[in-house]
């Protein structure tokens, strides 16, 4: 092509549009092919989705054990951390799109996951065999019809949250062992002017695993066994409920109905707060925020009803996704993780914020550290999922996600008769139920 | 010397290939939209259709699922859960539209008004529009709190109230919350939309009426209201879209809570499409509304096409 001479070219170093355009799909190009290189023939490289600790130090701990895995054994291991809530939308995206190798199965994940999973048996069980043996929540969550499909990580411990000091004035030492007691101490406390909190709003953490340990310690439970009918129209319910609202109306104020999972925490480092169910979240906020509060403040195992003792916790696995190209790497680096070198360095920073589901890890260290968290070991062995006594099944999860064992409970402490909230969540549960 | 002139300072070029079909003009157009088309077809019709096909199946989170006609909207009428969000649905969206263009209305004509600062107070009502939503409802969240709420607290000192409200904790407290949040965040785009609005209405048309001896009710009634009638149409259609789909306001401040009092399609959809699993359903949620929304759209297309 022959140009004339023209007053633009004269200024000789600007850069002609059409040759940007094409210096930048070149380098685009250059970049994306480096990355495909990389990802598609480089070594070995596992991304464990997981979710981001209130404690950082918990984090920082997982970051440094990938870091050095990575040293060691030359596979590279990144944690993603997401926050709590935005788990299951993240591992909805990465089931659908087909991306990743590890997730954090939060509770129910594994049974709602569980054609997205791999079998872990093969390390799940001599772990299990290795750590004195699993607990029964950690069968619960992480065997999905008999198949292992995660190997059990760690639950957040619930446990009842209280002030020693106001106990104390209502005349009790230590906490209450049974829920008539605790019922009549909440009642003795509030007399004083010091409520106590179960959230019935919209906390699905707090709420729900205030209450279905409830549920469970009267006899009640939303289904069968096998998890296929509705079993809450049940002499069991109908105790659960009229207790719900006796503790409701004698211990509480309105304030729960608007409860979300954070409410507690700060109403209890406010100082108004006599009793709750909490993760031990309360008692490390207090070091730094209310220390003349760590003072007095408590923690107990949830009571026990007619039926036994039962708690709620979150509890969490580790799935391999079978898309994973990397199967082999990721079960090799779960059985790392879980050896006790790693696992205690990782919950020894945790003070509380997670238990082991392992029997072996009943007697950590940490649980030597502070007298006030001790109790909490004993957790796992009473933790339960919604469900109960059926597994953890995509049924239950629904319940769950719509509130309808706590709004039965809610219902009931706003006034409603007690067969006419339990028809109402017979009626709710039996359309959930219906689905296939 | 030579001389350079404008018209020589072109390079001489043959004749680039496409240029035949550069010549028919029709052809051209659709070639120049073409990126357009393309691009809402990828990214409106093809998730739209998506959405539509996985809700006529039963499928699951990381399952393919069976093809199940209409069963899940079906399930869904009969789903009491379901019925009482859409009844919120409606509560919640015509509340919020019908007091966003009262106090539009009324906010855009004191904004014409020569007031002092004018500029200045005009930008500063925006700022509800532009704070980012998530952020601004965590501050009403606490502003509603059950212990440490301020408006109780100022409602109590100024004795207007003798006990604190539950705001988010009685189920009818808790929707007048969500309006209340929905149509401060709103507003603005109604206030300052009306105020453009207002502001194309030729002065004259007052002046004369005036003259005639008319109010400035009788003036507001027969010349505002018939010349800012089709931007309160658009803006209504625009608000009534957007606020059944909204998701943001209610999922941070009630999460549809208490006893489901302020559950809407979109946090539903959530719940059931994200941490149930049953992407189906969710998506069935989502959809239901459509057929409505599309009349009422064609309607007020309709309108706006005679006006």
């Amino acid at each position: 092509m022959r140009y004339r001479k023209t007053a633009r070219q004269d200024t000789g170093r600007t850069m002609s549009r059409r040759k940007f355009l094409g210096v930048t799909a070149g380098a685009t190009a250059a970049l994306s092919f480096g990355t495909f290189i990389r990802s598609g023939l480089g070594a070995a490289r596992i991304n464990v989705l997981t979710w981001s600790n209130t404690l950082n130090a918990m984090d920082d701990t997982l970051r440094a054990q990938a870091k050095q895995y990575t040293q060691e054994k030359g596979v590279e291991v990144v944690f993603e951390f997401v926050n709590q809530t935005d788990l299951p939308t993240k591992t909805a995206a990465a089931v659908e799109s087909g991306s990743g190798d590890i997730v954090t199965t939060w509770s129910d994940g594994a049974h709602l996951h569980d054609k997205a999973l791999i079998n872990v048996g093969d390390i799940a069980e001599p772990l299990g065999k290795q750590l004195n043996g699993w607990t029964n929540i950690a069968k619960d969550i992480c065997i999905v019809n008999k198949v292992w499909k995660a190997v059990p990580w760690g639950i957040i411990p619930i446990a009842v949250v209280y002030r020693t000091d106001w106990a104390k004035e209502a005349g009790y030492d230590k906490f209450p062992d049974t829920y008539d007691e605790m019922l009549v101490l909440c009642r003795k406390m509030k007399e004083k002017g010091h409520n106590s909190g179960f959230a019935l709003g919209r906390a699905i953490g707090d709420a729900n695993q205030s209450h279905y340990p409830m549920l469970w310690a009267h006899g009640g439970a939303e289904c069968t066994a096998d998890g296929k009918k509705v079993a809450i129209n049940s002499p069991g319910t109908a105790k659960a409920v009229d207790y719900v609202r006796r503790l409701f109306k004698e211990g509480q104020s309105e304030d729960v109905f608007s409860w979300d999972d954070s409410s507690n925490n700060r109403a209890f480092l406010a100082g108004e707060l006599a009793c709750t169910g909490n993760a031990a979240s309360i008692y490390w906020a207090e070091q730094k925020n209310a220390p003349q509060l760590r003072e007095v403040t408590n923690h107990a195992l949830w009571p026990k009803g007619p039926a036994g003792r039962f708690g709620y916790s979150t509890s969490m696995g580790l799935g391999i996704y079978r898309f994973s190209k990397f199967q082999k790497e990721c079960k090799e680096f779960l059985t790392w993780l879980m050896q006790p070198k790693q696992y205690s360095a990782w919950i020894g920073v945790g003070e509380g914020q997670i238990a082991g589901l392992a029997n072996f890890y009943e007697n950590d260290p940490v649980w030597k550290k502070d007298a006030k968290l001790e109790v909490i070991r004993e957790i796992p062995k009473y933790v339960r999922m919604p469900g109960y006594p059926g597994a953890p099944t995509r049924h239950a999860a629904e319940s769950m996600v719509k509130y309808v064992i706590v709004n039965m409970f809610a219902r009931a402490c706003k006034g409603m008769s007690t067969p006419d909230t339990i028809k109402q969540a017979e009626a709710e549960l039996k359309d959930i139920y219906a689905k296939a | 010397m030579e001389t350079v002139t404008l018209a020589d300072a072109q390079p001489i070029r043959r004749q680039p290939w496409y240029r035949p079909f550069l010549k028919s003009e029709a052809l051209t157009g659709y070639f120049l939209i073409s990126p357009a088309v393309f691009l809402m077809l990828v990214l409106l019709a093809y998730p739209f259709v998506l959405a539509v096909w996985i809700s006529l199946t039963d499928r699951v989170l990381g399952e393919p699922g069976k093809f199940v006609w209409f069963s899940n909207f079906y399930k869904l009428i009969q789903d009491p859960i379901f019925r009482n969000t859409v009844w919120n649905s409606f509560v919640y969206t015509f509340a919020t539209v019908f007091l966003k263009m009262l106090l539009g209305v009324i906010l855009a004509l004191l904004l014409n008004q020569e007031i002092p600062y004018r500029n200045l107070i005009r930008g500063a009502i925006l700022l509800p529009w532009i704070v980012p939503t998530s952020l601004s409802v965590l501050t009403w969240l606490w502003m509603f709190d059950s212990l440490f709420s301020v408006v109780n607290y100022i409602l109590l000192g100024i004795g207007l109230i003798s006990k604190k409200i539950q705001w988010l904790g009685s189920p009818s407290w808790a929707m007048v919350s969500v309006i209340i949040v929905n149509t401060w965040r709103g507003l603005p785009f109604f206030a300052v939309s009306f105020l453009a609005g207002l502001m194309t209405i030729p002065r004259e048309l007052y002046e004369a009426a005036e003259v005639d001896g008319a109010k400035r009710f009788r003036q507001f009634w027969h010349i505002t209201v018939p010349l800012l009638q089709p931007v309160i149409a658009v803006v209504v259609l625009f608000s009534t879209i957007w606020t059944f789909a909204d998701f943001q306001i209610v999922y941070i401040l009630t999460h549809g809570g208490p006893l489901n009092a302020t559950q809407i399609f979109a946090t539903l959809a959530y719940d059931v499409a994200l941490v149930a699993g049953r992407i189906g359903e969710g998506s069935a949620i989502s959809l239901f509304l459509f057929p409505a929304l599309l009349v009422v759209i064609i309607l007020m297309l309709k309108y706006l096409r005679r006006e």
